[in-house]
């Protein structure tokens, strides 16, 4: 198993109002998968993929990532963790906007320190795979969202991380661009092995899901594989 | 990961920042030449010609005839000095200096008298020689001829020519006199010198005093580089220490009002200069900090993407390197032809200050120019690249604390 959450709840403080965005959740995602998060806007969605990204801390319990738990871990060590082990697809895209497209899927390899014929060797196939070899020169803002978006599952991928969490990656697209997308992650999914943990609200995007976690304030709502 | 490789993508891609930010730490340059450069002008200019008035910029005088410039303190053989003296100097001069009565007729003034050897006396190292406007110096040693100013001139009624008659006392404290006939007539412009100073043949006056073949007061040491005087009064010292009989002295100890007043103005341009230093490193730190707050959102990516917080602060700190670089070529380029303007021309300011400006006896030059040391132009461009990485360093611990998790939220 790649994750394992253990009995983890995440409290935040609105003002003096508490919220429990995460209220002592249990998952374990496998190695492989194919996986969606959903539920409603509020479900706790983005917090538990930030608590397996490295990125948030828990309140109580426990995250492990390949059986290490994050909480022992300082903020170099989570920073290195992120770099070789997660790949990131967020919901607005977040590339680095004075970086190519070709720049930004080379990131993290960079941050590895690849040999620089190694790394272009990589991002021009992955670049290929996500079919933006043609715009590498370009910078963020003379790409479309769904161009954009598969610049950023370039770089979520190119280094070949333990798994790929992607917050919401088709909501800021339209509907050819999204499929594209979806297909693209259930290719790489399928031909590559990568695990995929992502967020929706979206029907269509759920019925695309090898496996199915209802959430519902916080909570295991029900967590179901798809035929 | 190549961090320069970033960082230059980073100051290319945002090029309005990255040149507002260069032209500040330009600017910055700009002036720190220019308050350097007018003190290493204008202190050089005062101390050489301070130097020029009569004791050079190292003197090697009897003992105790600098606190109490009596005749009666005096050298009888400065030749061993003059000969380890010359080893250093770009001249080296036996001169005898004190003061006396000087008559024409009725009238009578009070001044200061240099005795010089005509043959050894280069203008370059006398200002008085340089300032003769009629006449010439007197060419003999021994000769009775006298260069008096353009204001004793006038007030005694001299001409090239003319008599006039020194009333002084000699070694042993007895009146004597000599008489002497005006060769020359300098204006220096300076009131003082030029109504009470008078260059005398110097073994002439070494009769009058009873000093002998070869007696001084002191001997004039001339350097190519005044910044060298504390080293060669050293040298000198250390090779006279035998010599209880005389004293090495620098500029300094002889022209105690000129050194006062050139530390009190170093000291106003060197706070000057902190405060200049301050304002453009607040400028800098206040670029670089909200460089650092609109990145926030580009920072946090990069750290979710697993750019540890070192490596945030070291992103900054090379932007702040290359901009310290961008911004002493830009400063280069901004201040090289103000410097090469005022270095060969300069800006003259003799209506506001007028043509007779002097201060603590010394004339000033109205045209205000710039020179530069090496040394200067070094700590210059040193300091505004370490107050560039300074003013860097504040904001680059902000962004290392950047929480990916909040800032990629950020719009």
């Amino acid at each position: 198993m790649i994750v394992r959450l253990a009995g983890v709840s995440r409290v935040y403080m609105q003002g003096n109002i508490e919220v429990r965005a995460v209220d002592n959740l249990d998952l374990t995602i496998r190695e492989g998968e194919f996986s969606a998060l959903c539920g409603p806007s509020g479900s706790g969605k983005t917090t538990i993929l930030n608590l397996i990204g490295a990125l948030d801390a828990p309140t109580s319990g426990t995250v492990f990532l390949e059986g290490r738990d994050l909480s022992a871990l300082g903020r170099g060590e989570l920073s290195r963790l992120r770099r070789d082990r997660i790949g990131f697809v967020f919901q607005a895209y977040n590339l680095v906007p004075v970086l190519t497209a070709y720049e930004n899927a080379e990131f993290v390899l960079a941050l590895q320190n690849v040999p620089p014929p190694e790394r272009r060797k990589r991002v021009m196939a992955v670049l290929e795979e996500v079919g933006m070899a043609d715009y590498i020169d370009r910078r963020p803002d003379e790409l479309s969202g769904g161009q954009q978006q598969r610049v950023a599952i370039a770089r979520a991928v190119v280094s070949e991380p333990a798994i790929v969490l992607a917050d919401e990656p088709t909501a800021n697209v339209d509907t050819e661009a999204a499929d594209t997308i979806l297909d693209l992650m259930e290719r790489l999914n399928r031909n590559k092995g990568v695990t995929f943990l992502f967020s929706t609200h979206d029907q269509r995007v759920m019925r695309r899901a090898g496996r199915l976690v209802r959430l519902r304030d916080g909570r295991l709502e029900a967590d179901e594989a798809v035929p | 990961m190549q961090l320069n490789m970033l960082a230059w993508r980073s100051l290319s891609r945002n090029r309005r920042r990255t040149l507002i930010t260069g032209f500040s730490i330009a600017f910055g340059i700009f002036l720190a030449v220019t308050f350097t450069g007018s003190g290493d002008y204008s202190y050089t200019s005062m101390i050489d010609t301070g130097a020029a008035m009569g004791q050079g910029h190292v003197s090697v005088a009897a003992v105790g005839y600098n606190a109490r410039p009596a005749l009666s303190r005096w050298l009888p053989d400065p030749g061993p000095a003059m000969e380890i003296a010359r080893g250093q100097a770009a001249g080296v001069y036996p001169r005898i200096m004190g003061q006396g009565m000087f008559a024409a007729g009725a009238r009578n003034v009070g001044a200061v008298f240099l005795a010089v050897d005509p043959a050894r006396e280069h203008a370059g190292h006398n200002y008085f020689v340089r300032s003769i406007v009629e006449g010439e110096l007197f060419a003999e040693g021994d000769g009775r001829g006298a260069v008096i100013g353009a204001g004793m001139a006038e007030k005694l009624n001299l001409r090239p020519g003319k008599k006039v008659i020194l009333t002084v006392t000699d070694r042993d404290g007895q009146l004597t006199s000599e008489l002497f006939r005006v060769s020359g007539i300098f204006r220096t412009g300076d009131r003082a010198a030029d109504s009470g100073f008078v260059l005398l043949p110097l073994d002439r006056v070494r009769r009058t005093l009873g000093y002998g073949t070869g007696g001084v007061t002191f001997v004039a040491v001339y350097l190519d580089d005044q910044r060298r005087v504390n080293e060669v009064a050293a040298e000198l010292a250390l090779r006279l220490t035998s010599r209880q009989d005389v004293e090495v002295l620098t500029w300094r100890e002889t022209q105690p009002d000129l050194s006062g007043l050139i530390a009190v103005d170093r000291l106003f341009n060197y706070l000057l200069q902190l405060l200049v230093g301050m304002i453009i490193a607040a400028g800098i730190l206040n670029t670089m900090l909200m460089s650092v707050l609109e990145r926030r959102r580009e920072l946090g990516i990069m750290m979710a993407l697993g750019m540890t917080p070192g490596q945030v602060v070291r992103l900054v700190l090379i932007e702040s390197f290359w901009l310290g670089c961008l911004g002493v070529v830009m400063g280069i380029v901004l201040t090289a032809p103000w410097f090469h303007y005022m270095s060969q021309t300069g800006i003259d300011l003799s209506r506001l200050i007028g043509q007779e400006y002097s201060a603590a006896g010394v004339l000033v030059d109205p045209v205000m120019k710039l020179r530069l040391y090496r040394e200067s132009g070094a700590a210059i461009l040193a300091a505004v690249f370490t107050l560039t990485l300074a003013a860097a360093v504040y904001p680059a611990i902000r962004a290392g604390r950047i929480m990916p998790v909040d800032a990629i939220k950020e719009k």
